[in-house]
C-alpha cells in the first residue's frame, strides 16, 4: 500500500504542515495586525509631530513691532514659519497662557523678554535672539560708520556639494527604517523553530516522527515551513506600507520602494537560515518550553544589536564606518547591508559580497546545526551540553 | 520474518543490550517481557532505527532494515506522542502521508481505524481535548494507519481499561493473522500469556528465554503433580518424590529429574481412589519469576525452534 517517499516529499510535508498550522493559528493574525497597527501609529505620530512643527505662533507689543521685518526674515532663513500678531501686553499674556500664541516679546533694548507658557519653543527662541541679534549689530556698525549691506556680502559662505544633494533623501531614510522594522519582525519568525522543536520534543511525537523520516528530513521542513510564514508576514506587511505611503502621497519613489522590497526579501531568507539554525541547535538541546527562554536569549540578542545600531547610527550618517564593516559580517548583514543599501550608500556589487559571504556562513551554521538536532533531539532530561551535542553520535 | 540478531549498545558505562537475538516469524504475536529498563524499549528503538545499535543487525526478510522497510513498521513509542493542538483526523492524516500514503488513502485508512478502535467521533477534536484513554487509541491509530508490513508496539495496554484491552487485543490477532509479524512489551503477563503465540524474557540487556509458553515450561527439568483422591501422607515415602503440599485429600508433590510418573499414580491408586492426576501448569507469572531470578546464568534455549 505503501509507496516510496522521497525525501523531497517528506520536507515538502513537513513545511505543509509547519506553514498550515502557524498561519492558521490565532497568533499569527494576531502579530500581522499588531504590527502593522504598530507602523500606522508611528507613521502618524511621525506626521503629526511634523505638522505640530511647522507653524508657531509670536506675539509683539508696540515696543517691539519694530522687529517684525528682522523676525520675517530671519524666520525665512531658518525654514521655519513664524506667524506674527500684534498684540498689547496684557491681552497678549492672556494669550500666551491660552496656549493661543507660543510667544510674546516684550520690552526694550537691554531689557528684551520672550514669554512663554511653561516652556520658549526652541525654534522661536532662535528666531528672535538671532534678529535681536542683528538689530543690536546693525545698530552698532551704523554708529561706526561700517554698512551692514557691505559686511553681510562680505562674510557670506556659500554652500555646495560635490554631488548633487539628493532631494529624496528623507523618502530613502523612511524606507530603509521600515525596512529595517519589518525586517526585524519577520525574522523573528525564525524563533518558532526553536518553539517547534522543543514541542515536538517535549511531546515525544519526535520519536514517532523519527520512526519514518530522518532528523534532517523533519528539520529541513520545519525551517522551509517556518520561513515561508515569515516570508508572507514581511510581503503582506510590506505591500501594504507601500500601498497606503503611495496612495496618500508619502512615497513618490516607487523604484526605489521595489529596490528595497527585493533586497528585504534577499536579506529576510539569508538572515532566516542563519537564525533558524541557531534556534534549531538550541531548542533541540532543552527538553521543556519552560527552559527553552535561557537558551534563546543570546540569539535574541544577537538579532537586536545590529537593529539598535541601524536604528541609531544611520539616519543621522549613512556613510558611518562601523556599519559599512558590519554590513558584510553574518549575523549583522542581514538588517545593516538592506538598510544601506536603502539609503543609496551601498551598491549592488557591496551587497553580492556581503551575500555571499552570509551564504558561506549560512553553510557552515547549518552543518553544525544540524549535528547537534541530531545528535540532542531524543536525549531528554537534563540539558545537553554543546560539547557533548557536537560530539555524540547516537 | 523479523531477526533480531545480535544487538548490542552501551550507554556511557551501562551495557543496555549484551547481544540480543530472536526472530517473530509472520503471524506471530510476539510477547516481550522484561523488568523495567531490562532493555526492551531499547531493542524497539533500535528496530525502528531510532536508536542504532553498537553491534549486531536487524533483519526483516532477509535484508537489513532500511529508511524504506522502516517506513512500513508500525510504531508505538513507549513515551506516548502526539501534536497536542493537532486534531486528531488531521495528525493522523499527516503521519500516514509520512508514512508514503497518497492522500485519498490516508484519508480512507483513518475512518477506518479510527472507527475500528472507537474514536471516529474525535476525529475533529484537537489531541488534548481527549482523555488519557482515548489519546492512547490515538496512539494505536497511529500506528495502524498505513498498513504496515511489521508492528512494535512498547506497552500499548499500558492505561487501557478492559473493554480497550479486547478491542487491542482484537487487533493484534486479526494483524497476526493477516502476516503481520506483532511485537510488544508489557508488564501484564497474564495479558501476554493469553494472548501471545511466543515470548521472549529478558533481562539485564540479555535475552533469557525466548519460547511459547508450553516451551517455557518444558525448561523446567522437575514436574509438579497435583493428585485428589488419596487420604494425606500416602506420597511421604516414595523416592524421588518431594511433598510440597498436602490437604485432606490433596497433595502436591514435586518430581525429581527422571521419576516415573506412572509408578506414582500406582503408589497413589494404591492409597485410595484418585480422581484427579495432573501436571500442575504454572503461570507466565512463576515462570518470569525463575528465570528472571536464574538470569545470572542464562539457560541454553538454542534448541527450542524460533
Amino acid at each position: 500500500m505503501s509507496e516510496a517517499l522521497s525525501s523531497n516529499q517528506a520536507i515538502l510535508l513537513v513545511a505543509r504542515r509547519e506553514f498550515v498550522t502557524q498561519v492558521r493559528s490565532r497568533s499569527f493574525v494576531i502579530g500581522l495586525v499588531v504590527t502593522l497597527a504598530l507602523l500606522g501609529v508611528g507613521g502618524g505620530i511621525g506626521y503629526f509631530v511634523a505638522a505640530q512643527n511647522s507653524t508657531s505662533s509670536l506675539g509683539l507689543t508696540a515696543d517691539t513691532a519694530s522687529f517684525r521685518t528682522a523676525l520675517e526674515a530671519t524666520a525665512s532663513t531658518l525654514d521655519t514659519e513664524l506667524l506674527i500678531t500684534e498684540v498689547d501686553d496684557p491681552s497678549g499674556q492672556a494669550q500666551v497662557d491660552d496656549d493661543e500664541l507660543d510667544a510674546l516679546l516684550t520690552g526694550g533694548p537691554g531689557a528684551y523678554e520672550l514669554l512663554g507658557r511653561d516652556a520658549v519653543d526652541s525654534t522661536v527662541q532662535s528666531v528672535v535672539s538671532t534678529a535681536v541679534q542683528q538689530q543690536a549689530l546693525a545698530t552698532a556698525l551704523a554708529g561706526a560708520g561700517v554698512d551692514p549691506a557691505q559686511l553681510a556680502a562680505q562674510s557670506q559662505v556659500a554652500v555646495t556639494t560635490i554631488e548633487p544633494s539628493d532631494p529624496d533623501s528623507g523618502q530613502q531614510l523612511a524606507l530603509a527604517l521600515v525596512a529595517t522594522i519589518l525586517l526585524f519582525f519577520s525574522l523573528n519568525y525564525a524563533s518558532l523553530v526553536a518553539t517547534g522543536v522543543v514541542e515536538e520534543k517535549q511531546s515525544r511525537v519526535v520519536e514517532l516522527l523519527l520512526a519514518t523520516i530522518t532528523p534532517r528530513q523533519l528539520l529541513a521542513g520545519k525551517v522551509l515551513g517556518l520561513s515561508v510564514v515569515g516570508l508572507l508576514n514581511l510581503v503582506v506587511l510590506g505591500g501594504i506600507s507601500v500601498v497606503v505611503a503611495s496612495a496618500t502621497g508619502v512615497l513618490t519613489l516607487p523604484a526605489a520602494a521595489f529596490g528595497t522590497f527585493a533586497m528585504a526579501i534577499l536579506w529576510y531568507l539569508l538572515g532566516f537560515f542563519l537564525f533558524a539554525a541557531l534556534y534549531a541547535a538550541v531548542g533541540s538541546t532543552v527538553s521543556r518550553q519552560e527552559e527553552l527562554q535561557s537558551v534563546i536569549t543570546p540569539i535574541v540578542f544577537i538579532l537586536i544589536i545590529p537593529l539598535v545600531l541601524t536604528l541609531n547610527l544611520l539616519p543621522s550618517d549613512p556613510r558611518n564606518e562601523l556599519a559599512a564593516v558590519l554590513s558584510f559580517i553574518p549575523f549583522f548583514s542581514q538588517t545593516v547591508m538592506p538598510a544601506r543599501y536603502a539609503l543609496g550608500v551601498a551598491p549592488l556589487w557591496e551587497v553580492a559580497v556581503a551575500a555571499l559571504i552570509a551564504v558561506i556562513a549560512i553553510v557552515v551554521v547549518v552543518r553544525l546545526a544540524a549535528r547537534i538536532y541530531q545528535n540532542s533531539i531524543l536525549r531528554t532530561g537534563a540539558r545537553v551540553t554543546l560539547r557533548e551535542a557536537l560530539r555524540t553520535r547516537s | 520474518m523479523l531477526e533480531i540478531g545480535g544487538i548490542s549498545k552501551r550507554f556511557g558505562k551501562l551495557q543496555a543490550l549484551d547481544g540480543v537475538t530472536f526472530a517473530v516469524k509472520p503471524g506471530e504475536v510476539f510477547g516481550f517481557v522484561g523488568s523495567n529498563g531490562a532493555g526492551k524499549t531499547t531493542t524497539m528503538r533500535i528496530v525502528l532505527g531510532v536508536l542504532s545499535a553498537d553491534a549486531g543487525e536487524v533483519q526483516w526478510q532477509d535484508a537489513p532494515i532500511d529508511s524504506e522497510v522502516r517506513r512500513r513498521i508500525g510504531y508505538m513509542p513507549e513515551e506516548r506522542g502526539l501534536y497536542p493542538k493537532m486534531k486528531v483526523g488531521e495528525q493522523l492524516r499527516y503521519l500516514a502521508r509520512l508514512h508514503g500514503m497518497s492522500t485519498a488513502e490516508a484519508g480512507t485508512s483513518v475512518q477506518r481505524w479510527t472507527e475500528r478502535l472507537g474514536v471516529g467521533a474525535r476525529i475533529g477534536d484537537e489531541v488534548l481535548k481527549l482523555s488519557l484513554g482515548n489519546q492512547q487509541r490515538v496512539q494505536l491509530c497511529a500506528a495502524l494507519v498505513h498498513d504496515p508490513e511489521v508492528l512494535v508496539l512498547d506497552e500499548p495496554f499500558s492505561g487501557l481499561d478492559p473493554t480497550a484491552v479486547e478491542v487491542m487485543s482484537g487487533v493484534l490477532r486479526d494483524k497476526a493473522d493477516a502476516g503481520v509479524p506483532v511485537i510488544f512489551s508489557s508488564h501484564q503477563l497474564e495479558l501476554v500469556e493469553r494472548i501471545c503465540d511466543r515470548i521472549g524474557i529478558i533481562a539485564g540487556g540479555r535475552m533469557v528465554a525466548v519460547g511459547s509458553v508450553d516451551e517455557l515450561r518444558s525448561r523446567e527439568a522437575s514436574a509438579v503433580l497435583d493428585v485428589e483422591g488419596p487420604p494425606a501422607g500416602w506420597a511421604a515415602d516414595l523416592s524421588g518424590v518431594e511433598v510440597l503440599a498436602s490437604g485432606d485429600t490433596h497433595t502436591r508433590l514435586r518430581l525429581a529429574p527422571d521419576t516415573d510418573d506412572q509408578a506414582v499414580l500406582v503408589a497413589a491408586m494404591a492409597a485410595g481412589p484418585v480422581h484427579d492426576f495432573r501436571r500442575w501448569r504454572p503461570p507466565l507469572t512463576e515462570l518470569y519469576r525463575d528465570v528472571v531470578q536464574d538470569a545470572a546464568a542464562p539457560v541454553d534455549l538454542s534448541g527450542v525452534p524460533a
